[in-house]
């Protein structure tokens, strides 16, 4: 035995130990990549440095160096994290693949997708729903409405057309609803959650601690989900008469059936959240009352409510609409009744809204007016199709300059043409109008559906709630809302946007008001967590995707025009089983299967990468060989430690694998660089176990 | 020239070569040179012979040849041209004159063979003919203090 | 008296210059004339720059030619030999001889002197008189002693002394111990091991002959590189005639004393300069370094203790035994005993290899030995690089640091193997950089992440600032990963390797600075930052740069101005070479 000092604490260790050896030993990490126990030191990735006094090298590799009495090692200081942080910026700037799907990246709230996917794959829905409510306690309205960033990003554009990631969700979430025949029942006014078995078993930790929301839009549903799970009681209060903010009052029933948003509420508040209606801030309470009720945090997700008007002439006169107060009357259930035509203003989706609602409500005639053209609308492609195809008229690169009135009451509206000009500092081109182009669309009615915002009126005295453009209110990396214990996300954030974005930042708050109510709030660790990606679309090496079979996307059976005009019968019918189950089966399971063993990702967390430092740089691509039916063999991620090689020789007596070529261009590759399959492997298994990163894994594990 | 792997000649010479390192320790690099000796170049089935004659891992044989620059495994042309791309060739035009040498060579980048196998054009790090620079080594012979009008000249000696 | 002969200098260097021709055109003329006069041939004496050097020693004396062309053969048999007349404006020079004077060789002392495939006229320089002395006189310890108190250190690069190394393998115990030559000389811009091994292959053998005594090896490897292939021919020859002569094998000079002695032809990498790599090399393998401890001298080839000395080192072993420690360390510095090979490269005067004593100035090896900078005086010294890849560059300002390991270090470079490349104001430091970075991770293992990466990644960067893309920042993130890789790589490739950068950055700082913030090269030698441009007032319209111009940019009829095409041209220089009347010059381009 001799006597080391590891980060000044003594210790007696034997005599043939490695500082690594002696360090875990005695319960002090030092990272390694390249080190296995099974195998003698190599020396390779030179994660492990330590200092050692009296060395004549600044940092030595603690895996390799035998402790000697009396050693002084250092295993922490600036100049050792600095150096393992380079190590594992160089190794990763040269590893090619997705931590995480790209869905579930571009999903804002981190839906972990190819996992449902895969358990509907598998005909385990009510695991997939569970999934999907892990991150979004709302599937079937998503199912419906989402405006589906991951199927943007889906890597199978790069072979055919994304997956049909939405219908899917719409799929499990409705065969739950389905399961537990609940159909019919409202999300009653002032509903009291029952206490489920989650609150008990938390309770100690919260102590029952009371959490206020205000708006029971999507934003406040999902915080207050995510909160009551963590045991803490969460009451809702809504001004208007009905939960769902604007899913209700935004979104039409031929899109989002109110029987599903109920259900949906009505699962959320069995969850055990309270929902009071008709009660609204500014009138019936204030954050300061609700503080002196004893509620200890308080959620705002008030939405984005108030609408821009036109801004022209006789823009007040009869006829003319917000689409928002629109979409709201018929949220409400108000009797409405149009004639003739119906020009709607804007190229959102409350325009579509408004104008395909118009249609079904008894226009003659509905036109879109829009000031750029068609590849600048912010609406959803598929709802400007959809609205086309229901016969709605588009006229872009108009804007109207005056609504021609007549005995207060709307004629007409005049329009100028417009042309795009160079884009601006946001890249968007910005119209400008062309000189003398007037001209006049006779209309009854004009929807303006040209912006939203907050309505913050209801935040009328000064409680120090951070207020900024647009009416918005500012909220920090951990959605903090400016005034202690008071918290905020969705539209009244962010301005109109998704409903997603708005669940998202539900749920983050949910995570912070939790830290908040433990004392625990480090805003900090808000910051964007680490992966590795491909990159997008276009930056992706398309060679990869070359071999796939094409499989057409799925179809979504849809009603027929005419029944769809008859009235507000949802479009979108759902997908039959056997549909949903081929789509599930296109999904490309991209993302990494070794993202929970993974140590590169590991270390590359805790020592705060960045993975953008040698951007430009020379990036390897390889061929994934899943040749071999046990393991899964993806050289992109190969970080050339040599684990595998040295067990497949030395242990195994095999050598399958080897190193091939040397410097920068050295990969581990079976032999003569053949498939797996070719070689004498035996498909043990060991070297997958042993590979630190996923270039090596079983098959098994893979989804 | 070919894959003359079936050629029983030099099939004997490969047996031959390997007889004389079978059971030898530090045989696989000299057995690995003299195969190419006879072959021009590495085929995978040569280097299976190999492991096969040496008792060696075909990865391990595989893994040892790409290291080491010597090797190659494809075909080379009649005439290994090596263009020293030393520090003294370097700052004496060593750039140009490959570029030349692959304009006269209808377009031949270094690491390739003329289409008719005559020439085989290669970037070495220094030949050790500083002073001489910029220098390029044809098969064995060394030639220097070149200029770009002299390419032609000394590669006339070899068409 | 001596038999009238003729020498022929033929070392790569004159067979490169064309050596042979001048070699068959004087012997024809021998035999054509029925002269009584021997020819030989010899190594390089060193004086690159004058080859084909032929020396005619007459009964009146020698007399060396230089810069010999076959077409010279006849005049000088017919004027010399035959009529006794010394053609003196083709024999070298005063300054040449003064050069030579200057030199102290000890290292060199055969090359250029003897028939490198003669071990008899190698005798009769005292050849394998030490073996002779050491075997008859000296125990192995007594060697080691000696070698250790000469102060030898070893020339490979890292300057460790020589005798401690053999005292450690000396002291190893192993039933078999092995001694190997390194003579894988790869850095760019040296040649000395080439020229010892071409021109005075025996001193090597009998140097490991010593070795071998002195730790207890009777096996020993010579481990060359494949590029070499007239050293190799002339260690064999060298080897089989001191088998012959008993000098190999058993009982040498009649004592029980054996030695074996094996070439290994390396096969193409640099890293094999390594010990631990060559070793691994030599048993077939990849030449991956491994860790350190075990040293070789414990644990070596074949886990066998191992003791290995480069070409140069190992050249100074006889001569050190015949002449004493004492003798050998009365030359150099207190602590850089003896003498150093250089290899002057580059844009000097007088390239080639020079022996001078350790604690000479870069100033006096570069100008008064190698003549200062080529050409006609129009362009000035900038830099010497000394060390190779692992070396670095040294400004003008330095130029008085004596040439010593300690004093060397200092400046950030390395001695190294003693390649010394000149660099005049039309060489950019920041490519020559570049180009070193380049060389360095093509020849990296890829064993250790910040040498298999890092190099790449700092080559990237160079890549981009040479090419006028550089980004604010690079040379920050140059330095990051230069201090990085020096720390955090497993053998001395990976360490050094960003020595070329962290000198040039040192002492070039403002060159990298207009490269990335101006974008513009300093020097005019990257050529993505310069453009041509012909001087009208210059051009007399003769067409030759028409003719040269690979890339039909340059237009013009015959006597009238000619005009160049910026968007044709590719900025080869050919015709900046070709222009007589200096009518084409180099323009920043942006």
């Amino acid at each position: 035995m001799v006597r080391v000092i590891i980060d000044k604490h003594e210790y007696m260790v034997d005599e043939s130990a490695t500082i690594l050896d002696a360090a875990r030993s005695n319960g002090i990490d030092i990272p390694t990549l390249c080190h296995d126990e099974q195998l003698e030191p190599f020396g390779s990735c030179w994660l492990c440095v330590v200092e050692v006094e009296g060395e004549r090298r600044s940092l030595v590799p603690s895996c390799a160096t035998k402790v000697r009495d009396g050693m002084v090692v250092t295993t922490k200081s600036e100049l050792i994290s600095n150096a393992r942080k380079l190590c594992l910026e160089l190794l990763l700037s040269d590893h090619y693949g997705d931590c995480l799907p790209p869905c579930q990246m571009a999903c804002p709230a981190g839906v972990r997708v190819r996992e449902y996917i895969d358990l509907i794959r598998k005909d385990r829905y009510q695991e997939a729903v569970e999934v999907v409510k892990q991150n979004n306690p709302l599937p079937a309205v998503c199912g419906r409405v989402c405006v589906r960033p991951c199927e943007l990003a889906c890597r199978r554009n790069l072979v055919d057309e994304p997956v049909a990631i939405d219908f899917l969700k719409r799929f499990v979430a409705d065969w739950e609803m389905g399961e537990k025949g609940q159909r019919g029942q409202r999300g009653q006014k002032g509903q009291k959650g029952q206490k489920g078995q989650k609150t008990e078993d938390r309770g100690q930790r919260t102590d029952g601690k009371k959490v206020a929301l205000v708006g029971a839009g999507p934003a406040s549903l999902s915080c207050a989900y995510y909160l009551a799970g963590m045991g803490y009681r969460c009451i809702i209060f809504e001004a208007l008469p009905d939960a769902g903010g604007m899913l209700r009052y935004g979104i039409p029933e031929y899109r989002l059936p109110k029987d599903v948003l109920d259900k949906e509420i009505a699962s959320i508040c069995e969850h055990g959240v309270e929902i009071r209606c008709n009660t609204a801030m500014g009138r019936d309470f204030s954050i300061d009352s609700l503080m002196n009720d004893g509620f200890e945090a308080v959620f705002i997700g008030i939405g984005a409510h108030g609408s821009y008007r036109l801004g022209v002439d006789n823009d007040g006169v009869d006829g003319v609409l917000s689409a928002v107060d629109f979409l709201r009357d018929m949220g409400l259930n108000k009797d409405i009744r149009l004639k003739g035509r119906v020009a709607v203003i804007g190229g959102g989706n409350s325009a579509i809204d408004a104008a395909r609602t118009s249609l079904r409500l008894g226009a003659d005639e509905v036109m879109i007016v829009y000031r750029r053209s068609r590849l600048e609308m912010p609406a959803n492609e598929i709802e400007i199709n959809e609205a086309e195809h229901e016969g709605i008229n588009y006229h872009f690169l108009t804007a109207p300059v005056r609504v021609i009135a007549e005995n207060n009451r709307v004629k007409g509206i005049e329009c100028i043409r417009m042309e795009l000009g160079e884009p601006d500092s946001s890249g968007r081109r910005s119209p400008l109008p062309v000189n003398g182009s007037e001209f006049i669309i006779d209309v009854e009615t004009v929807i303006a559906a040209i912006g939203q915002f907050p309505e913050i009126e209801c935040l009328t005295f000064d409680e120090g709630i951070h207020l900024g453009r647009g009416k918005t209110i500012i909220v920090d990396n951990g959605m903090a809302a400016g005034r202690v214990g008071v918290f905020a996300a969705g539209d009244a954030v962010s301005g109109a946007s998704t409903a997603i974005e708005a669940i998202a930042g539900g749920k983050k708050a949910a995570m912070a008001i939790d830290q908040y109510l433990r004392g625990e709030l480090d805003s900090k660790q808000w910051s964007k967590e680490f992966n590795v990606s491909k990159g997008s679309l276009d930056e992706v090496d398309g060679s990869e995707f070359e071999g796939i079979e094409k499989q057409a996307r799925v179809k979504m059976p849809e009603l027929e025009i005419t029944e769809r005009l008859k009235g507000f019968n949802e479009v979108e019918l759902g997908l039959s089983q056997a549909d949903a189950i081929l789509e599930a089966d296109r999904c490309l399971k991209c993302g990494c299967n070794a993202i929970d063993k993974c140590e590169l990702r590991r270390y590359g967390i805790e020592y705060g990468v960045g993975l953008d430092r040698f951007k430009g740089g020379k990036v390897h691509h390889y061929l994934i060989d899943n040749s071999n039916p046990a393991i899964l063999r993806d050289p992109n991620k190969c970080i050339r430690c040599g684990r595998c090689v040295r067990i497949c020789l030395e242990i195994k007596g095999i050598g399958a694998l080897g190193f091939v070529n040397r410097g920068f261009e050295t990969t581990i590759e079976p032999t003569f660089c053949k498939p797996l399959s070719a070689t004498e492997c035996d498909s043990c298994g060991k070297c997958a176990a042993s590979c630190p990163t996923g270039a090596l894994v079983d098959s098994s594990e893979h989804l | 020239m070919g894959c003359r792997c079936s050629d029983s000649f030099n099939r004997n010479r490969l047996s031959a070569i390997l007889s004389e390192y079978q059971g030898k320790s530090g045989g696989l690099i000299p057995v690995l040179q003299k195969a190419q000796n006879v072959y021009g170049y590495l085929s995978e089935d040569v280097m299976l012979k190999i492991a096969d004659g040496l008792e060696i891992k075909p990865s391990v044989v595989y893994g040892v040849a790409t290291f080491y620059t010597q090797f190659r495994f494809s075909p080379v042309g009649e005439h290994i041209i090596r263009a020293c791309h030393g520090t003294a060739c370097h700052v004496s035009g060593a750039e140009n004159i490959t570029r030349v040498m692959t304009d006269k060579l209808g377009g031949l980048e270094p690491g390739g063979t003329t289409a008719d196998m005559k020439f085989t054009l290669d970037k070495v790090a220094c030949l050790g003919c500083c002073s001489l620079a910029p220098v390029v080594m044809i098969d064995n012979d060394v030639y220097g203090r070149l200029n770009e009008a002299r390419v032609e000249e000394i590669l006339a000696l070899y068409r | 008296m001596q038999k009238a002969r003729i020498i022929v200098g033929l070392g790569s260097c004159g067979i490169a210059s064309g050596g042979k021709k001048v070699y068959e055109q004087l012997q024809q003329g021998i035999v054509s004339r029925g002269l009584d006069l021997a020819i030989e041939e010899t190594g390089c004496i060193g004086m690159c720059y004058n080859e084909v050097l032929v020396d005619v020693i007459l009964p009146a004396g020698k007399t060396t030619y230089k810069q010999v062309i076959p077409e010279m053969a006849d005049r000088i048999l017919d004027e010399h030999i035959v009529e006794g007349r010394i053609i003196s404006e083709w024999t070298i020079t005063q300054e040449d001889e003064v050069c030579l004077d200057r030199q102290q060789r000890i290292v060199l002392r055969n090359c250029g002197k003897i028939s490198p495939e003669s071990i008899d006229e190698y005798m009769e320089q005292g050849g394998y008189r030490a073996i002779e002395k050491v075997i008859k006189g000296m125990s192995p310890e007594m060697v080691v002693d000696e070698i250790t108190l000469s102060g030898l250190r070893g020339r490979g690069g890292a300057g460790f002394p020589t005798g401690v190394k053999w005292g450690f393998a000396n002291k190893s115990i192993g039933d078999k111990k092995y001694f190997i030559c390194n003579a894988d000389e790869g850095d760019p811009g040296a040649f000395m091991d080439r020229s010892v091994l071409e021109g005075d292959p025996h001193s090597i053998i009998e140097g490991m002959l010593i070795g071998g005594y002195a730790i207890g090896a009777n096996h020993g490897y010579i481990y060359v590189r494949a590029e070499y292939p007239l050293a190799i021919k002339r260690l064999k020859i060298a080897i089989e005639q001191a088998r012959t002569h008993g000098f190999i094998g058993q009982g040498i000079c009649g004592s029980d004393f054996s030695f074996e002695l094996e070439i290994k032809e390396g096969a193409g990498a640099f890293v094999c300069g390594e010990e631990t790599a060559l070793i691994a090399s030599i048993e077939g393998s990849r030449g991956m370094p491994r860790l350190r401890p075990p040293f070789p001298a414990i644990s070596g080839l074949y886990g066998k203790p191992t003791n290995i000395n480069n070409v140069e080192t190992l050249a100074n072993i006889p001569w050190i035994i015949l002449n004493g420690a004492d003798g050998y360390a009365s030359f150099g510095t207190e602590k850089s005993k003896g003498t150093k090979v250089f290899a002057l490269a580059g844009k000097i005067q007088r390239g080639g290899l020079v022996e001078v004593p350790m604690g000479m100035s870069l100033r006096e090896v570069i100008f008064d030995i190698g003549g200062g900078i080529a050409g006609t005086g129009k362009h000035e010294f900038k830099a010497v690089q000394l060390g190779g890849p692992s070396g670095g560059c040294i400004p003008s300002s330095l130029l008085d640091t004596p040439v010593d390991y300690d004093s060397i270090n200092q400046t950030g470079a390395i001695m190294g193997s003693g390649g010394m490349v000149v660099m005049d104001n039309t060489t950019c430091m920041v490519d020559i950089a570049r180009f070193f970075l380049n060389f360095t991770q093509n020849e990296s293992c890829g064993k250790c992440t910040f040498c298999r990466i890092g190099t790449r990644r700092m080559l990237e960067i160079l890549e981009r600032i040479v090419a006028g893309n550089g980004l604010e920042g690079d040379i920050e993130l140059l330095e990051d990963l230069a201090q990085n890789i020096r720390r955090t790589s497993l053998c001395g490739l990976g360490q050094t390797a960003p020595n070329p950068v962290l000198t040039t950055l040192k002492y070039f700082k403002s060159e990298y600075e207009s490269h990335i913030k101006q974008r513009r090269c300093p020097a005019k030698a990257c050529k993505e930052l310069i453009s041509f441009a012909i001087i009208d007032e210059r051009c007399k319209g003769c067409g030759l740069c028409i003719k040269v111009c690979p890339c039909g940019a340059i237009t013009g009829e015959k006597k009238k101005l000619h005009v160049l095409d910026v968007d044709k041209c590719v900025r080869c220089g050919q015709c900046v070479a070709k222009c007589k009347l200096e009518a084409i010059i180099k323009v920043d381009r942006w």
